[in-house]
């Protein structure tokens, strides 16, 4: 089989397509994961025992069950019990909660090495736990997070390739439409290969200009 | 419930192929991240380069899209052979496991402390000596909790090896969901499959854990600490 | 303290395998090495990293069993001196020997191959300042790990040698302590017993207690004291402590911005130096 440029110029329309899909989803799942995350971390901080436990099953969750399966769970069950909702909202849903666990644990860690001092310091000045948590601890466990935290961006961008399963138009998704329709494999799926990897770049340079901030 | 127990014996099947493939690609990954780690901190340039560029090739896209690839791609190009679904699944999933336990032996190697192979060098030792008694044995601590929930991802990630055909528990899931309709029961006996895998998982390494060389030298000397103290503790209570 | 030093493993069958190992060789570097006037010998030595030159043209001539201390301010090179006389890096121009024979090149005049490194580079020892015991090996491992891997000795005479630099440095109940389970004093006092095991012929301390505190520097300079005393090794000290220096060393070397400035017996040296800028220094460090 050989390379066919002009079938390449026919499919790369659509793939352009499952390219927007993918930053679209992509960008709304890490939206939900990085607020979720940071609330999860509060809540754990801040709660009595059942928050902790709930955060606690959460981060299980997404560590024990793999996301296919929740998306699988989320697509067939949600109807069952009378929600209907397209397979975007859900393909989003569902990966912004896995990487809400995973963010929130990021978080987490920052929190815990802030150093004690600081929070006696906002004692000492009698700021609200309103106004500590608001402009002293979360901007400081943003900071902190923040390369960890594109790193998990970046492993959610690259899940994001399974949403197909439910049929999103995801650029996986859209270069297996291809594939099947014509029955060749060889244009499809290498152009996709390359494309994912191309939208890899601008991560690994933002991660490198981070370790050169951190280093 | 009843009518989904009764396919267990395709339950029990479907679990058996996730759990051969977790292992192979597991292990697979172990000897993999060994050999693309030491590669990747090779005194050669060229090899430390081309070692970067082929991790970072093999990780960017993710499993998903290179198992297609590989599956249905590579039987095309001249000269390579077809692979069975199993076969693709296993080598494409240690692949990407490879790629990524590289890094962390990397980190693992990269943080034992210089003063030890300057030791060992002092010593006469030669490089590989210094490598196997005194440079992995302590990087093995940094490196084998951090490859542990590495491995537990990696039982997740086998869930997509369904998409090619492997009948895997993922797949046997689904066959018996469209065959009794209950979603609910079948979707959470299997996600509890999973999560108790990836658990004995985590129980498996964090033995692994306790035996490690570095460790046990940590847990003597905090034992000795601690019992300084609390004699003198119990030396207070008394007066 | 040390006087079962004297008499420790040196047994018969240990200097045959010894000869054995080296069996080409042993004849000609045996005869060349009686002939050596000097145990080490630097000659215009430099050392760059970069743009910043470490040491420039450093010629240095030690006596088989001299004692020798350089002192200088920090950054000067001292420890320069000991890691290149060790091999842990290579300078970039001159040539240094180790009883006659180049550590750098061969007869040929080309770079040596590792073997041929490491059969020279056994002649020489170091302690190090952060001691760089191997922590996740017992005191005792510690000891025979290069024994055994190195010099091929079987388990038992490494361990029965073991025990006896032990003794010498006064440690032997803690044979199967792990580091961590040690004082500073200690480790560093295990470092010593470790890089004496293999017997060699010269000895390289490494600012030895500058990572001690006060009341533990002393016992480890007991140690380098009685060694000092009772083995016939040469002794190559980098130190902050100047009366140990004054006691120990037969000569003083001091260093300043990568050149060797002045040296001499201590008396001279400490008593009066000859270059404005030691008499600093040691004012510096005398009145700290």
């Amino acid at each position: 089989m050989t390379w066919d440029w002009s079938y390449v110029l026919q499919i790369l329309p659509e793939l352009m397509v499952g390219v927007c899909y993918t930053v679209l989803v992509t960008l709304a799942s890490s939206a939900i994961a990085l607020t979720g995350g940071l609330l999860l971390a509060i809540l754990e901080s801040v709660s009595t025992k059942f928050g902790r436990a709930f955060v606690r099953f959460w981060l299980e969750l997404a560590r024990g069950v793999p996301a296919l399966v929740l998306l699988y769970f989320a697509f067939y069950v949600l109807p069952e019990v009378g929600v209907t909702l397209p397979a975007m909202p859900i393909g989003i849903g569902v990966l912004g909660i896995v990487y809400a666990a995973y963010s929130s644990e990021v978080y987490r860690g920052s929190l815990i090495t802030i150093p004690a001092e600081l929070r006696d310091a906002c004692v000492a000045l009698n700021l609200s736990p309103y106004v500590t948590w608001q402009r002293v601890l979360v901007p400081l466990m943003i900071k902190r997070s923040a390369p960890a935290l594109l790193n998990y961006v970046l492993g959610l961008f690259r899940h994001t390739a399974v949403l197909f399963a439910i049929g999103i138009p995801v650029l996986m998704g859209e270069a297996m439409v291809a594939a099947d329709q014509s029955f060749r494999y060889l244009e499809p799926f290498t152009l996709a290969g390359v494309i994912y990897l191309g939208m890899n770049l601008p991560f690994l340079y933002l991660l490198s200009r981070f370790k050169v901030k951190y280093a | 419930m009843k009518a989904v127990l009764e396919y267990w014996p395709a339950f029990a099947q479907g679990l058996w192929v996730t759990v051969w493939i977790a292992a192979c690609i597991i292990l697979g990954a172990a000897l993999g991240a060994i050999i693309l780690g030491a590669l990747r901190l090779s005194e050669t340039l060229a090899i430390r380069v081309a070692s970067m560029l082929f991790i970072e090739a093999i990780r960017a896209p993710s499993g998903l899209v290179l198992l297609f690839w590989v599956f249905y791609v590579l039987p095309l190009l001249p000269g390579m052979p077809r692979l069975s679904p199993l076969t693709a699944a296993i080598l494409v999933l240690a692949l990407d496991g490879a790629v990524y336990g590289a890094e962390i032996v990397r980190a693992g190697i990269e943080s034992v402390h210089r003063g030890q192979s300057d030791a060992c060098h002092a010593l006469g030792l030669t490089k590989l000596q210094s490598f196997t008694s005194v440079v992995l044995p302590q990087a093995l601590s940094q490196i084998v909790p951090a490859f542990g929930s590495l491995a537990r991802g990696m039982i997740k990630w086998t869930s997509i090896v369904s998409f090619i055909g492997v009948q895997d528990v993922l797949y046997v899931a689904n066959f018996v969901r469209g065959q009794t309709y209950e979603t609910v029961t079948v979707f959470c006996l299997l996600a509890a499959v999973y999560w108790i895998l990836t658990v004995l998982c985590g129980i498996a390494f964090s033995t692994l854990e306790r035996v490690l060389p570095l460790n046990r030298a940590l847990r003597a000397s905090r034992a000795s600490i601690q019992a300084g103290p609390e004699l003198n503790a119990s030396a207070g209570v008394a007066s | 303290m040390l006087s079962s030093a004297q008499c420790s493993p040196s047994g018969p069958s240990e200097a045959a395998a010894a000869a054995a190992t080296n069996a080409t060789e042993a004849a000609g570097s045996a005869a060349k090495s009686q002939q050596a006037m000097w145990s080490i010998e630097f000659e215009k030595v430099s050392k760059s990293f970069g743009a910043h030159r470490v040491l420039v043209d450093v010629d240095l001539h030690v006596r088989p069993g001299e004692k020798v201390t350089l002192i200088g301010p920090s950054g000067s090179g001292k420890t320069t001196v000991l890691r290149l006389a060790m091999t842990l890096a290579k300078p970039t121009s001159g040539d240094i020997r180790v009883f006659g024979e180049s550590i750098i090149f061969d007869s040929a005049g080309k770079p040596l191959s590792n073997s041929q490194e490491a059969r020279i580079r056994r002649r020489c020892g170091m302690v190090f300042q952060q001691f760089n015991l191997f922590p996740h090996l017992t005191v005792l491992q510690n000891l025979i790990l290069a024994p055994t891997t190195v010099l091929r000795q079987s388990r038992e005479q490494a361990e029965k040698s073991a025990l006896e630099y032990l003794r010498m440095v006064d440690l032997e109940d803690k044979v199967h302590a792990y580091p961590a389970q040690l004082s500073g004093g200690q480790q560093q006092r295990i470092a010593i017993a470790r890089a004496l095991i293999l017997k060699p012929e010269i000895l390289l301390l490494d600012e030895i207690t500058s990572a001690l505190d006060p009341e533990l520097a002393g016992e480890v300079l007991d140690v380098v004291r009685g060694v000092a005393h009772e083995l016939k090794v040469t002794l190559l000290i980098v130190t902050h402590e100047m009366r140990f220096a004054r006691e120990v060393s037969d000569r003083i070397v001091v260093f300043d911005a990568g050149r060797i400035i002045e040296q001499g017996s201590p008396e001279k040296i400490f008593t009066n130096p000859e270059s404005e800028r030691t008499r600093a220094f040691l004012q510096s460090v005398l009145n700290h």
